[in-house]
């Protein structure tokens, strides 16, 4: 194989090798961004934990349940512990369309029930001590520049306080997350402050609890308990329904619609694109080279080789342009990962997206370059040398 | 001022059939998928403002931007119903005004998943206020006080359990579907029953909104402004065009937003193509250059000439990126609204969409023509003569 020569046909036109590379590049770049979406999404329900089971309204996302619920729960045979989730929905002062939700939790089995979260900055016996404390992501805390003993006001949409002021919660502790089921921007309360402070007429907002969370005992099976919480109040007042964490996950994924085709359709579109525009740039590389081939079959070069050589340099090409897609795609990661941190926690490239891209990018090369290399192949010297232009 | 016959582009773009088929095939990709997004925008848009009504107020809790927020009492609900003077009435002198609870509940999806479907539990004027746009078109109309329920077309084909004489179980109460209704925008993706009788299955004392007509020219504002100080009530009062105008603008951004990024990305990979494409063209054709040049044509000719084939290979990849989007249209899906309930909508390829893409496969073409016309442009006849 003259290596050489294959360089010096990628080097010889410098403008359309480039733009090749370049569309390469693009294309898989963007096949990455898609694949990572949607790999982020069967991570994060991997990662989910299968001791922790959910309980909530079988009726509406939007009914809480009653507070008196817990007691009956805890009668369940198997249970660890129960800890409160409230959704709070407010919205920071500073934060001009941006978001990140806030819960009011049960500080006491929270920590204790999510091993996935760890206090990276502060004190979490801190936070547990104080009333109106909170712990809030890594990630929102990087965002905004708050340090541990701020104080940050969160106006409620749901919960309004009764002297029309925003609420405001002092950090006490910072939290990190090593699983793609626990988000990095959340921001959690004592949900015993938001209940008195309603109760006492501070605040207004329904009463109730959004999701109780139960931990089940190691050696209990979990659709036991899951089942027993389920015909609990199958007579209301309020159905519950008892779920898997990645089942409550999943629910929430699939209220979004069809994401997943979406995606394969738009990345079938690149591809689609990308294999006419290089199969494009081979074919005319082929012909322009008709008489360079004719050269060198009349030097004693085989068929084989003549054929090869199109077929490598398509390959090169695609290869260069997919090294520069990952190297753009790996660049995007962080601040793709930040804007999407709010509903994809799972966000991110692992080896086989990249992988993927780089496959994707070499089949493309490889398609696109067995018909120049056909044709290169069957010339003939005559033919190859009689050509014009 | 010679222009070079276009003629010659025409031909031209035959000769190198090959070249200009795998051309167009990769414009036509990207120009697909940006048509195709802002199908889906377009479908989610006009499912919102088509049949918002000008002569229709929706009343609020005052600060709630949707119905999902707000909550008003049943005495507040009263007094706006009877006290706002603009409220027409009917035949009866009854006004034509309706409390309506809602509450977006689970049910199951034909494909397995969950999604969160608006449940409307509605007063009997309700129909007399939406006229031709709620329309029943199988079944009867669910009898008043009773537990019955009307299902939107829309529904139909994505949730189980939702024809005429099946029953849904909301919380612990068991309903039976009569009639299935037809109408314009999101209300075809909801169910609706009796006021009193869903609001004590949901458990839900607390209504949502009131609707009501008004008098032609009635200004909403002053409707508004004459409540601010009142202790008893303050609505939020807007025409039901504005209310579910400002509904779709989230999800409506976020489809354009996806789009724009798509487009612009892919858009760059098709200017690369479509550079390549005609440098191709270019260094195959010295021979014509030069031809051209000797026989007068100025630099600029030539330039416009070669820019021009550029644009008509870009419309050409632009109308076949319209022919790939256009079998889905019509095709119906759903997703989440701001209120997190399901709405189903269909794929519409418009007139204006159609424009937006090939205007931009026009761009395209034009932006990857400029740098091998200038080429072109430059070569001198002895130069261009004698390559090749």
């Amino acid at each position: 194989m003259p290596w050489q020569l294959l360089w010096r046909n990628v080097l010889g036109h410098p403008v359309r090798s480039l733009l090749t590379v370049g569309a390469v590049a693009v294309a898989v770049f963007l096949v990455c961004m898609l694949q990572a979406v949607t790999s982020g999404l069967s991570r994060t329900l991997d990662a989910a934990a299968a001791n922790r089971l959910l309980v909530q309204s079988a009726v509406s996302l939007f009914v809480d349940l009653p507070l008196a619920y817990q007691q009956k729960l805890a009668s369940i045979p198997g249970i660890d512990a129960i800890c409160k989730w409230q959704w709070f929905g407010g919205r920071y002062e500073q934060d001009k369309g941006g978001f990140f939700p806030q819960f009011g939790i049960d500080p006491e089995t929270f920590l204790v029930s999510y091993p996935e979260m760890t206090v990276v900055d502060g004190d979490y016996a801190a936070f547990q001590k104080e009333r109106t404390a909170c712990m809030v992501g890594s990630d929102t805390a990087t965002k905004y520049g708050w340090k541990v003993g701020q104080t940050v006001p969160i106006t409620g949409t749901i919960f309004q306080r009764t002297d029309g002021r925003p609420w405001e919660f002092t950090v006490r502790a910072i939290y990190t997350s090593t699983s793609a089921a626990v988000d990095k921007i959340s921001l959690y309360f004592h949900y015993d402050y938001l209940r008195e402070s309603v109760e006492q007429g501070g605040a207004t907002g329904p009463e109730g609890v959004g999701v109780y969370m139960l931990r089940v005992t190691p050696g209990t099976d979990p659709l036991t308990v899951q089942q027993a919480a389920d015909a609990l109040f199958e007579n209301g007042p309020q159905r519950v329904q008892t779920t898997t964490e990645a089942e409550f996950n999943r629910q929430f994924i699939s209220m979004l619609g069809d994401v997943p085709t979406l995606l394969r359709l738009i990345g079938g579109a690149v591809l689609f694109a990308i294999f006419f525009a290089v199969l494009n740039t081979m074919l005319m590389a082929g012909r322009e080279r008709t008489r360079d081939l004719g050269i060198m079959k009349a030097l004693g070069f085989t068929d084989r080789t003549a054929g090869l050589l199109l077929l490598a340099e398509s390959l090169a090409l695609c290869a260069i342009g997919a090294a520069l897609g990952l190297l753009l795609g790996l660049l995007a990661e962080a601040p793709f990962a930040m804007m999407t941190a709010a509903f994809l926690p799972g966000f991110g490239f692992d080896r086989d997206t990249a992988l993927l891209g780089a496959m994707v990018a070499l089949g493309v090369g490889m398609i696109a370059g067995i018909l120049p290399g056909l044709r290169a192949a069957r010339l003939t010297t005559v033919d190859a040398l009689r050509e014009v232009g | 001022m010679a222009f070079v016959p276009f003629r010659y582009n025409l031909r031209s773009l035959f000769v190198r059939a090959t070249a200009t088929a795998l051309t167009i095939c990769a414009i036509g990709a990207t120009v697909a998928v940006l048509a195709g997004m802002l199908s889906l925008q377009q479908g989610f848009a006009t499912l919102f403002q088509e049949r918002g009504r000008e002569d229709v107020a929706v009343f609020l809790r005052k600060g709630a931007t949707s119905e999902g927020e707000s909550g008003l009492t049943r005495e507040q609900c009263d007094i706006l119903a009877k006290e706002v003077p603009e409220v027409e009435r009917g035949p009866d002198g009854q006004p034509l005004a309706s409390a309506e609870v809602f509450l977006a509940v689970r049910l199951r999806k034909f494909d397995g998943g969950e999604t969160n479907v608006a449940i409307r539990g509605v007063q009997p004027m309700t129909f007399a206020i939406h006229g031709d746009d709620v329309r029943i078109v199988d079944g009867a109309p669910f009898q008043p006080g009773s537990d019955e329920l009307l299902v939107g077309e829309g529904l139909l084909d994505r949730i189980a359990n939702c024809h005429v004489g099946d029953t849904l179980r909301i919380n612990t109460v068991t309903f039976r579907i009569v009639g299935t209704f037809a109408g314009k925008g999101g209300y075809r993706s909801e169910i609706w029953g009796d006021l009193e009788r869903l609001s004590q299955a949901l458990q839900r004392p607390v209504r949502s909104r009131v609707i009501a007509k008004v008098r032609a020219g009635t200004d909403l504002a002053a409707v508004q402004a004459r409540y601010d100080a009142d202790l008893r009530v303050q609505p939020r009062v807007e025409t039901e065009r504005t209310y579910l105008a400002s509904q779709t603008g989230e999800l409506s951004g976020r489809f354009q937003l996806l789009g724009g990024f798509l487009a612009i990305i892919m858009g760059i990979g098709a200017i690369f193509t479509g550079t390549n494409s005609m440098l191709g063209t270019i260094g195959a054709r010295t021979h014509e250059i030069g031809i051209l040049k000797a026989i007068g044509y100025r630099p600029w000719a030539i330039f416009a000439s070669f820019v021009g084939e550029a644009v008509l290979l870009g419309l050409l990849g632009g109308a076949f990126g319209c022919l790939l989007v256009l079998p889905f249209q019509g095709a119906e899906t759903g997703t989440m609204n701001q209120t997190f309930s399901e709405v189903t909508f269909a794929f519409r390829t418009t007139l204006p969409v159609l424009a937006q893409a090939i205007t931009f496969a026009a761009v395209l073409g034009l932006v990857g023509g400029l740098f091998p016309a200038w080429r072109a442009a430059r070569m001198t006849p002895t130069q261009a003569l004698r390559r090749g």
